[in-house]
């Protein structure tokens, strides 16, 4: 979290959370002869141009920019996934479906860098935003179950940019129960003389979302 | 002048910088705001806005809050009782009625936030576009889409109709601009990325803004200036270039054309009178301006900041110069020079029936639109169908006329072909390899190789033709040629390209032509043309370049065009290919056989020394075709064919083809297929097609694939399949450079750049079969096993072979191993013999090596376990069947017998015996006495094998001469036999890196 612009309130921007999805492989197809690269986070290519290589984001990124290269769609960015996608997430109030961890973000620098690389651009992001739309329609739906009694919240399948808006919410409001609760706890803890009662009292532990 | 400070007044709150836009009402008393950081669209008045806000009058005269998310674009329709639209980033647009600002109606709703919005000059029409893809043009009469204009790549910013209503402009955040023609509603003309690129930064747009007579179209442009473009040609006019010092994000045209003012990114406001393109007035802001708009009637301007504050700059004009409204056009008068809009009205529908002027003639006498009239435009749709489908009909009527022209003929021909013979197979025609058949209105590849491409796309009786280099950062760049001649093949290498065309009739005869990539003589391009003959397939390698015609002749040209070989070849031709000095060349040998094969000849010429190199039949899988052809990046011979059988000449059993990959056994679903670009030593280079197409298209560009070869082995029952094609490949590999060491060694070169190669490529062949044996005697194939061990390579392999089966308790094979291994060693000894004969040693230093050597079987009878010792030359397995005697002869008679067989075959061996580097056998001979004092002294430790290693080494380098120590076999014997577990575990873990 070192590089957090606001560490108080433990929220990356979008850029920085931007800048930690670059690290994200990608297919990109090189069209000029290139011996490899040894980077620290590890080594990439040789580059042989019209075959498939995979490399970082940014490294994609850089290389379209100098038009050295065409990214090529993940899988998941495709008409046919996304449609599926945005089905299932209709179709299950409760649960997430799996996406890439960084897809808001790929999808916004493959938009921005590589629009060309993309087939239905129009329509993919158009799904891709949709999609966003469900489900973060999901989160603040979810959000609004927690109460006094919530001591933990598991989210299966949360991407990086939902977490990062809904982390802010979640812990301060997660804190404002728990000192509100303290008083009584601390009471509790001398009366009994127990460690164990406080997590008890708390009742069970609840999902904001099964499974 | 300069002094007057424009004030602007906070309309809406915005926390941060956004776009916001401003527009006046139609009559000059109201103004509009929104910003995109606000849902709220406000109308205020304009005198309110003027006053600074100062007072109770601040309010708005309405506040509009129907959007969901900030508001994008702003438009008011023309015309006494105007309307406005708002757009929003809630992807909807809404109509209000203006002034009073009450809803009317929700327009239309895209999928992707709007951007931009207009109104035609009547309000008839409204230009909606944004992220989505496509603008869509809204008939304001009923709300219907009346068309959607594809062809944008990024997100449209800014929409302009055309004063005349001939065109709308718009442009997107790549900057690139394109002229629609609403008669025919399509693209008009395109200029592409003329203005600054922002992607998908929102808060920054392009606009763009038609000068009020309509003549010029204003952009921005890349160099912080305003560029004007003409009406009809899309030219540049002139550029307002200035004192911006970033690019200019918003301008506007006075009401009269005589002047523009224009904002930038630098913050500045700029008016520019265009006539004279100099600016006479500006003012700096403490915000960037992001919407400009000139009072209709008067000489004021609405400006708007990024963070939402909006002000009206008075009397802008110096009253010394032209007032803004002098001389405002009319366009309804004669004043426009080419036509009035009137007439045009009335004229258009008849001619072409565009969807513009039939919403006009709908209205013509109702200017003030109500969004509840019927849909009176359902008509002219079905009119436009019916047309349509009139064409459409039309044209399939034509299309069927054809096929059954072709069919008929199709039928005499095939009618008298069935007098003939009644086999339904045909001769195959000639092809190119890595052409594509050409298709109508699309680009095909005249050649694709593992270099680059050439394509072609026909185009109103001419056509284009591209060279591209898959590798842009070395290949040459090579302008794009128009062809004249329509050229059906084509051939490149790095160094040119040639061309060739089919002869239509008699005044387009074939011609083939040769363009050099580069030269140092200019105009080097040149071309032949052949008079009663056609060219059937063309070739290029190193300074050559063939063709092959309809006549049968082979004719050789040189890179400069010179006439060098004319010959004939044995029957028409199937296809060609080029590889340096060699030039391949299949051929029909005879018609078809009954069965339906083809039956190919192929030659190989080498055209620098003017020789046939290679002459046989080209071999296919049964009732197949040939479909590619040429040379692998290293020089082998290729063929594939129909049924994806790709196939490698080999030199191996005097010439044969060698099947190296099957498709039906690489694809991975049934509607897949290779189609071959190239291949190397060990992967075929192909693009993949799903079925309804064999071969790969130009758009988008194809992608290749990388498969492995693989000899078409049946399942073997030792189920190690991988490793028995790995083991075949590497011996294919390893003739293939034992094969080029000949041909260097006959030719009296240096092989030395190819002996490290040879040995790394034999290293990985013993590892290959080490394993395999390992696999063979865990699944009981000790026979196998046992055939395996002979044909290992290296000393040490053998050593390990051995090691592995004492390890696995396999008396019986570890027997039959150190009768192999004694064999070697008695082959070796002759040849160690023959090499020191040769360097003039004397015969009697030789004797007494041999002596002591001979002695060694026994011994290894004795001790199963014991390695062996490890000074011993190499073996070779070429010169292995040289010695055929028995392991069990006295010393003393194999001495003799050796030697005799050696001075026989001495002679034989010279050429493919290795020369030993002078400084290298005296290192290793300090390195062998340095090794025996210390086997001497018994010690078998750690020096001891390290020197033993690097004799080792050295032993793979025929070493003659090296004086052996006596005693340092009975030391070696001693030799933990797990070092050399060891050293097999090594090779098995050293193997992946081994492979390329």
């Amino acid at each position: 979290m070192a590089g957090q612009s606001d560490p108080h309130l433990s929220i990356f921007s979008p850029s920085e959370v931007e800048f930690v999805a670059e690290d994200e492989i990608v297919e990109i197809v090189p069209n000029i002869r290139m011996d490899a690269l040894n980077m620290i986070c590890g080594d990439f290519g040789p580059f042989f141009p019209q075959i498939p290589t995979k490399v970082p984001l940014w490294l994609a990124v850089a290389l379209k920019k100098r038009s050295k290269c065409t990214i090529r769609t993940p899988d998941w960015m495709t008409v046919d996934r996304l449609t599926q996608v945005l089905e299932a997430e209709r179709e299950s109030p409760r649960e997430f479906q799996p996406l890439p961890f960084h897809y808001i973000e790929i999808s916004k620098l493959l938009f921005d860098d590589a629009r060309d690389d993309i087939s239905d651009a129009y329509l993919v992001r158009s799904l891709i935003e949709d999609i966003r739309d469900v489900r973060f329609h999901k989160v603040e739906t979810g959000l609004e179950t927690i109460s006094g009694r919530t001591h933990a919240v598991k989210l299966k399948n949360l991407s990086a940019m939902e977490v990062n808006i809904v982390r802010p919410f979640m812990v301060r409001t997660l804190q404002a129960f728990y000192k509100h609760d303290s008083p009584q706890m601390i009471q509790q803890a001398d009366n009994t003389g127990s460690r164990a009662t406080p997590v008890t009292d708390r009742g069970p532990r609840r999902d904001l979302r099964r499974r | 002048m300069k002094g007057r400070v424009v004030k602007l007044r906070e309309a809406h709150k915005a926390g941060s910088p956004a776009l916001c836009s401003a527009s006046w009402g139609p009559s000059g008393q109201h103004v509009v705001t929104a910003s995109a950081a606000d849902t709220a669209v406000l109308i205020h008045d304009a005198a309110t806005v003027l006053a600074g806000g100062r007072g109770s009058g601040s309010s708005p005269v309405a506040t509009i809050r129907l959007h969901k998310d900030g508001v994008t674009a702003l438009a008011v329709a023309p015309g006494p009782s105007g309307s406005l639209a708002s757009g929003s980033m809630d992807h909807s647009i809404k109509f209000y009625t203006f002034p009073e600002g009450e809803f009317q109606s929700n327009v239309a709703r895209f999928t992707l936030p709007i951007r931009s919005l207009a109104f035609n000059r009547k309000g008839t029409l409204l230009a909606a576009a944004g992220d989505d893809d496509g603008i869509k043009l809204i008939a304001t009469i009923d709300n219907t889409i009346s068309k959607v204009l594809k062809g944008h790549k990024g997100s449209v910013t800014g929409l302009a109709f055309d004063p005349r209503n001939d065109y709308l402009a718009s442009v997107d955040s790549f900057g690139t601009v394109i002229y629609w023609d609403l008669c025919i509603g399509a693209e008009a003309r395109t200029l592409t990325r003329v203005a600054p690129t922002f992607r998908s930064d929102n808060s920054v747009r392009n606009v763009l803004c038609w000068s009020p007579d309509g003549q010029t179209l204003a952009v921005p442009g890349l160099r912080n200036n305003v560029v004007l473009y003409d009406r009809d040609t899309g030219e540049e006019v002139c550029t307002l270039y200035g004192d911006h010092e970033q690019p200019v994000s918003s301008f506007c045209w006075s009401p009269n054309g005589r002047y523009l003012v224009s904002a930038g990114l630098d913050r500045q406001v700029l008016i520019w009178d265009v006539k004279s393109r100099q600016d006479i007035e500006r003012q700096k802001f403490d915000d960037r301006i992001c919407s400009l708009a000139w009072k209709p009637n008067g000489n004021a301007l609405l400006l708007i900041d990024v963070m939402g504050r909006v002000g009206i700059w008075e009397s802008v004009i110096p009253s010394t110069m032209k007032s803004p409204n002098e001389g405002i056009p009319d366009l309804n008068s004669t004043k426009a020079p080419l036509f009035d809009d009137d007439d045009e009205d009335e004229e258009k529908p008849s001619t072409s029936g565009g969807l513009e002027d039939d919403i006009d003639e709908t209205l013509s006498d109702s200017t003030p639109f109500s969004h509840k009239r019927p849909r009176r435009k359902s008509t002219f749709d079905r009119d436009s169908d019916n047309e349509d489908l009139i064409h459409q009909m039309e044209s399939t009527k034509r299309m069927k006329d054809k096929h059954n022209k072709k069919v008929d003929a199709g039928k005499a021909r095939g009618d008298s072909a069935t007098s003939a013979r009644l086999v339904t197979a045909r001769m195959q025609a000639a092809f190119q390899p890595g052409s594509t058949p050409p298709q109508p209105g699309m680009r095909n590849f005249l050649a694709y190789n593992m270099l680059g491409s050439i394509t072609t796309i026909e185009n109103e009786g001419h056509s284009h033709v591209e060279v591209d280099f898959h590798d842009t950062g070395r290949g040459p760049r090579v302008p794009s040629m128009t062809d004249y001649f329509g050229f059906t093949m084509a051939a490149m290498n790095g160094s040119g390209s040639v061309f060739a065309n089919q002869c239509k009739g008699d005044k387009n005869m074939s011609t083939l032509m040769y363009r050099p990539f580069g030269s140092w003589a200019g105009n080097s391009e040149w071309s032949m043309r052949f008079e009663g003959e056609e060219v059937k397939a063309v070739a290029l390698g190193a300074g050559w370049v063939a063709a092959v015609t309809s006549l049968n002749f082979l004719r050789i040209f040189t890179e400069g065009g010179l006439q060098m070989h004319i010959l004939s070849v044995s029957g028409p031709v199937v296809t060609a290919a080029g590889y340096e000095d060699q030039l391949a060349i299949v051929s029909h040998a005879s018609d078809c056989l009954p069965s339906g094969d083809q039956v190919l000849d192929v030659k190989v010429f080498n055209i620098s020394e003017g020789a046939q190199s290679m002459s046989g039949r080209l071999v296919l899988t049964p009732l197949s075709q040939l479909s590619w052809f040429g040379f692998s990046e290293n020089g082998q011979l290729s063929s594939y064919d129909s049924k994806g059988i790709l196939r490698v000449f080999s030199s191996q059993f005097g010439g044969s083809w060698l099947p190296l990959f099957s498709s039906a056994k690489a694809r991975k679903s049934e509607d897949e297929s290779h189609w071959v670009v190239g291949l190397d030593a060990n992967n075929i280079f192909c693009i993949l097609c799903k079925t309804p197409q064999s071969y790969p298209q130009v758009m988008p560009k194809p992608v290749l694939s990388i498969l492995h070869l693989s000899f078409p082995l049946v399942s073997s029952d030792l189920g190690a399949n991988s490793l028995e094609n790995e083991f075949l490949m590497r011996k294919l590999q390893l003739s293939q450079i034992q094969n080029k060491m000949e041909e260097m060694a006959a030719l009296g070169l240096d092989t030395t750049t190819y002996d490290d190669e040879a040995f790394n490529m034999e290293a990985g062949l013993d590892q290959c079969i080490l394993r395999l044996i390992s696999i063979c005697c865990s699944g009981d194939k000790l026979v196998r096993a046992s055939e395996l061990a002979k044909l290992l390579t290296l000393e040490k392999s053998m050593k390990g072979a051995l090691t592995l089966v004492t390890r696995l308790k396999l008396p019986t094979l570890q027997e039959k191993f150190s009768s192999i291994i004694e064999e070697r060693m008695l082959n070796n000894k002759i040849i160690a013999g023959t090499g020191g004969f040769c360097s003039n040693a004397t015969i009697m230093t030789n004797t007494p090596v041999l002596t002591t050597q001979a002695t060694l079987p026994s011994k290894f009878m004795q001790d199963g376990n014991s390695s062996l010792e490890s000074s011993l030359p190499k073996p070779n397995l070429v010169n292995q069947q040289c010695s055929s005697t028995e392991p069990k002869k006295s010393a003393g008679e194999q001495g003799i017998e050796i030697k005799d067989s050696a001075r026989k075959v001495s002679s034989a061996f010279i050429p493919s015996t290795k020369v030993p580097k002078s400084s290298e056998t005296k290192k290793h001979r300090n390195e062998a006495s340095n090794a025996a004092v210390v086997d001497q002294n018994q010690e078998g430790g750690i020096d001891h094998t390290g020197a033993k290693k690097m004799s080792t080494e050295y032993c793979n380098r025929a070493e003659p001469q090296r004086p052996v120590n006596p005693f340092a076999k009975s030391s070696s014997s001693k030799e933990p036999s797990s070092s050399l577990l060891d050293s097999i575990k090594k090779m098995k873990v050293d193997k992946p890196n081994g492979r390329i």
